[in-house]
């Protein structure tokens, strides 16, 4: 097995994949760090409408918005939203999905293909949609965007988990535990699940990253956290009405969007060069 | 090609493909050419709400003014601006002297859009309809007639007998839309007076006719060629009224000519794109539109005087209407528009001061407990950022609270009732008559509560007594000072917050002639409208 300090090391060499950890890095270190950077803290929900769609300046680094509010300032503390929305959803799918997965792949019998099924009614509805759905019903708010996204998220896994466990099933070292008499379970936890690994850590990245953009869209719909909350996408949607003549307001959170999300796919791709030899880019040089 | 003929049960011939083939093309082309001139003119209107029902009696708002202006016709009808009552359906009418019958003569050959003709059975069915089903406009209605007191004198004559005189009967008369009672009668369901048929179909004379309607998109209506007002020269041959809830949808549609008119609740920024575009005009008129806040009164801690009084210190004024609005509109600082008689002109309102606003909460009685709900009509981006700014002035003053947008007729059924009815609700009061009872009379009467004139479900006894006093005189100047008095105490109790008095804004496709304002109307009866060349 590989330790970690190869895979980082890796990881580094491999320049897209340095810059997705890099941007992830920055996002975490301004979320955790909000309070410290933001050049306006209290103009997050302090707004003075004086002072409203000024263009970006030196006091201003991003701009105000219609309030009034600094978008810098916003930006970094949606970096805490944003985060937290992908950490917990794509945390949550994980938990649902893989033990699903496990135990799909392992058993293969009537039970398996049930909940094969299950996760097939879910992937059958696209996921922007499906988690419309959810969080319209439920009303606006993080909490319910969360639960749309990890509710509609979790089959990824199941599916992927259910593939690779159907594969390890009649391998060697695994027969070999079954006729030793490992207990189903320990055989699943200690010998299955840590093959499987790889993939659900590639996954996971890749799903942040998705879930992120998900999330941002649900804002943008007004679906997200509500109102003042900086929430990237609800801000994109607010900014939309004064395009183009204040440009900067949609700017701000709409590259943050996209940096971040590139971020989580770069890392995504890097991971699964590193981790999964059988997809491995086509890279001649290395 | 050979495949295909190969598995038609009609084998064609080469020679008949090719002469069906010109057929078509000819056909193609005659198709290009005809349908334009059969079409004819079509309008698209962008709503900021949705149509949820095309019914004339569910509904007496401006959201849904365009369903009873084009389909429907009253005895009178408010026209011009400043507004006079026209005589409409009816050809003239009598008031007894102790002004308690009212009598109206109506024209022959009125048409219902079956061919039927209007008579005199057809408005009285329709008053009971209004009084019997309790929406719209019925508030008004209950407070000066009984069911059963409008009575057919002969298929032309209505006569109409008030439980007490009335200062504005006449001035919501024009809201006695009526309905074919033939055909309503023959689609009611249950006793429910036609309630299911009549809120998708179309019972009305008016100058257009229904042709189309998905509560999820809008209607669309056909112009009735026998209406009996006729028609000039130039004419729309179809409406469409659709709710679009994106106000840049909106603006931009209109900017491409995908809509030729659309609602005006705009900002100074999109008015001036509108105006600075070239494809479209901003019309304006005087009128009067005073947006405010209505508190629930019902349940603490809205119910407690000293929270009231904080929540109005906490609004920033002239942030809103200045910086945000750009100075769009002026400052209201009770519930009737400045410009009308009947205003208080020594009440200054409240101001924005965090210190009083604070002053206040420390001799509140209620606690705080929870987020107070703020509730903006989703749509229309004025009143998302006003309840935006409130929650800032609020969480300065350390009150909890939340923001909510709700679409306009959700947020009017949750109106019904005080447990649904949000906490503070933010939107407008138009001119539906030009008269303070329109506004103070409305808003604080307890025969109202429930609707959204009164969402604030505001009942108190001596503010009554003023207006129910205020209605039955015809002096004006008596009647002033009765609304005046009542202002007085509403503002005092702190019943509401108000934000300011508006003119009336119009976007319309520069090709568009002929839209005639007047106030009640908001420029949405098409029937005189049509296109310049």
């Amino acid at each position: 097995m590989r330790t970690a300090r190869d895979i980082a090391l890796k990881l580094i060499g491999d320049p897209s994949a340095a810059l997705g950890l890099l941007i992830i890095v920055a996002l975490v270190a301004v979320a955790v760090l909000a309070p410290l950077i933001a050049t306006h803290p209290e103009a997050v929900w302090d707004m003075n409408p004086r002072d409203r769609l000024l263009p970006p300046s030196e006091t201003y680094l991003f701009g105000t918005d219609r309030m009034g509010a600094d978008i810098f300032s916003r930006i970094l503390f949606g970096a805490r939203i944003t985060l937290t929305i992908a950490i917990v959803a794509v945390g949550a799918a994980l938990m649902i999905g893989v033990p699903i997965g496990l135990i799909s792949g392992w058993c293969g019998n009537w039970l398996g293909e049930a909940l094969l099924r299950v996760s097939d009614i879910f992937l059958a509805v696209p996921q922007i949609v499906l988690a419309i759905a959810i969080s319209q019903t439920l009303g606006p708010s993080i909490e319910n965007v969360i639960l749309a996204l990890s509710v509609t998220y979790w089959p990824w896994f199941t599916r992927l988990v259910h593939a690779e466990v159907r594969a390890l099933r009649h391998e060697t070292f695994i027969e070999a535990a079954i006729a030793l008499g490992v207990p189903t379970w320990r055989i699943v936890l200690l010998h299955v699940l840590p093959s499987v690994l790889s993939p659900i850590i590639v996954r996971t990245s890749i799903g942040m990253g998705f879930t992120i953009l998900t999330a941002s869209a649900l804002g943008f719909l007004g679906l997200g956290a509500p109102p003042p909350a900086p929430e990237w996408g609800r801000m994109i949607s607010e900014a939309r009405e004064f395009l183009p003549e204040a440009w900067w307001s949609a700017l701000a959170p709409g590259l943050a969007i996209f940096l971040v999300v590139m971020g989580f796919n770069l890392l995504g791709d890097g991971l699964r060069d590193v981790l999964d030899p059988r997809i491995r880019r086509g890279n001649p040089g290395r | 090609m050979r495949k295909r003929q190969r598995g038609t049960t009609f084998p064609v011939s080469r020679r008949d493909l090719i002469a069906q083939g010109g057929a078509a093309a000819v056909a193609v082309a005659l198709a290009e050419v005809l349908p334009a001139q059969a079409a004819g003119t079509r309008f698209v209107f962008a709503n900021e709400s949705d149509y949820d029902t095309v019914d004339p009696h569910a509904a007496f708002d401006v959201g849904r003014v365009a369903v009873r202006l084009n389909l429907y016709d009253g005895l009178l009808r408010w026209q011009k601006n400043p507004a006079v009552l026209e005589p409409w359906v009816a050809e003239s009418y009598v008031i007894s002297p102790d002004g308690l019958s009212y009598t109206f003569k109506m024209r022959k050959g009125v048409k219902f859009h079956d061919g039927s003709e209007v008579k005199a059975q057809d408005v009285v069915y329709s008053l009971d309809r209004i009084l019997a089903v309790g929406k719209g406009a019925s508030s008004l209605f209950k407070t000066m007639i009984d069911p059963g007191a409008a009575k057919a004198v002969d298929d032309y004559t209505v006569e109409f007998t008030l439980r007490k005189p009335s200062a504005i009967f006449l001035s919501v008369v024009p809201e006695i839309h009526i309905v074919n009672r033939a055909l309503v009668q023959k689609n009611e369901a249950g006793g429910d007076w036609g309630q299911a048929w009549l809120s998708k179909n179309d019972a009305g004379s008016g100058a257009y006719k229904l042709t189309q309607f998905d509560p999820a998109v809008g209607f669309v209506a056909q112009r009735f060629p026998d209406h009996f007002k006729g028609w000039g020269t130039k004419w729309l041959d179809e409406i469409e009224f659709r709710g679009v809830k994106d106000t840049n949808t909106r603006v931009l549609g209109l900017l491409r000519d995908d809509f030729q008119g659309i609602g005006g609740y705009l900002q100074t920024d999109q008015l001036n794109r509108i105006k600075s575009n070239g494809t479209a005009q901003v019309l304006e008129a005087e009128s009067m539109r005073v947006m405010m806040a209505q508190f629930n009164m019902t349940r603490a801690p809205i119910s407690d005087l000293h929270v009231r009084r904080a929540i109005s210190y906490a609004f920033d004024y002239d942030g809103f209407n200045k910086d945000i609005l750009g100075g769009l509109v002026e400052r209201n600082p009770t519930p009737l528009p400045n410009t009308i008689w009947g205003v208080p002109k020594d009440v200054k309102g409240y101001s924005f001061d965090l210190d009083k606003a604070k002053a206040e909460l420390a001799k509140a009685q209620a606690k705080i407990d929870k987020p107070i709900e703020l509730a903006f009509l989703t749509g229309f981006q004025q009143s998302e950022q006003a309840a935006q700014l409130l929650q800032n002035g609020l969480t300065k003053a350390g009150v909890p609270s939340k923001v909510v947008g709700y679409p306009w007729p959700t947020i009017v059924d949750k109106f019904k009732d005080p447990n649904t009815t949000p906490d503070v609700s933010i939107y407008w009061i138009s001119t539906y008559y030009a008269d303070p009872h329109n506004w103070v009379g409305e808003m604080f009467s307890s025969s109202t509560a429930g609707t959204f004139k009164n969402a604030a479900h505001y009942k108190n006894p001596k503010v009554d007594a003023l207006l129910d006093k205020a209605l039955s005189l015809t002096d004006q100047s008596e009647r002033a000072k009765l609304y005046e008095e009542a202002t007085r105490i509403v503002v005092d109790e702190a019943a509401g917050l108000w934000i300011y008095n508006t003119k009336w804004y119009g976007p319309y496709s520069n090709k568009l002639k002929g839209i005639v304002f007047y106030p009640i109307g908001s420029a949405q009866e098409m029937r005189t409208a049509y296109y310049e060349g």
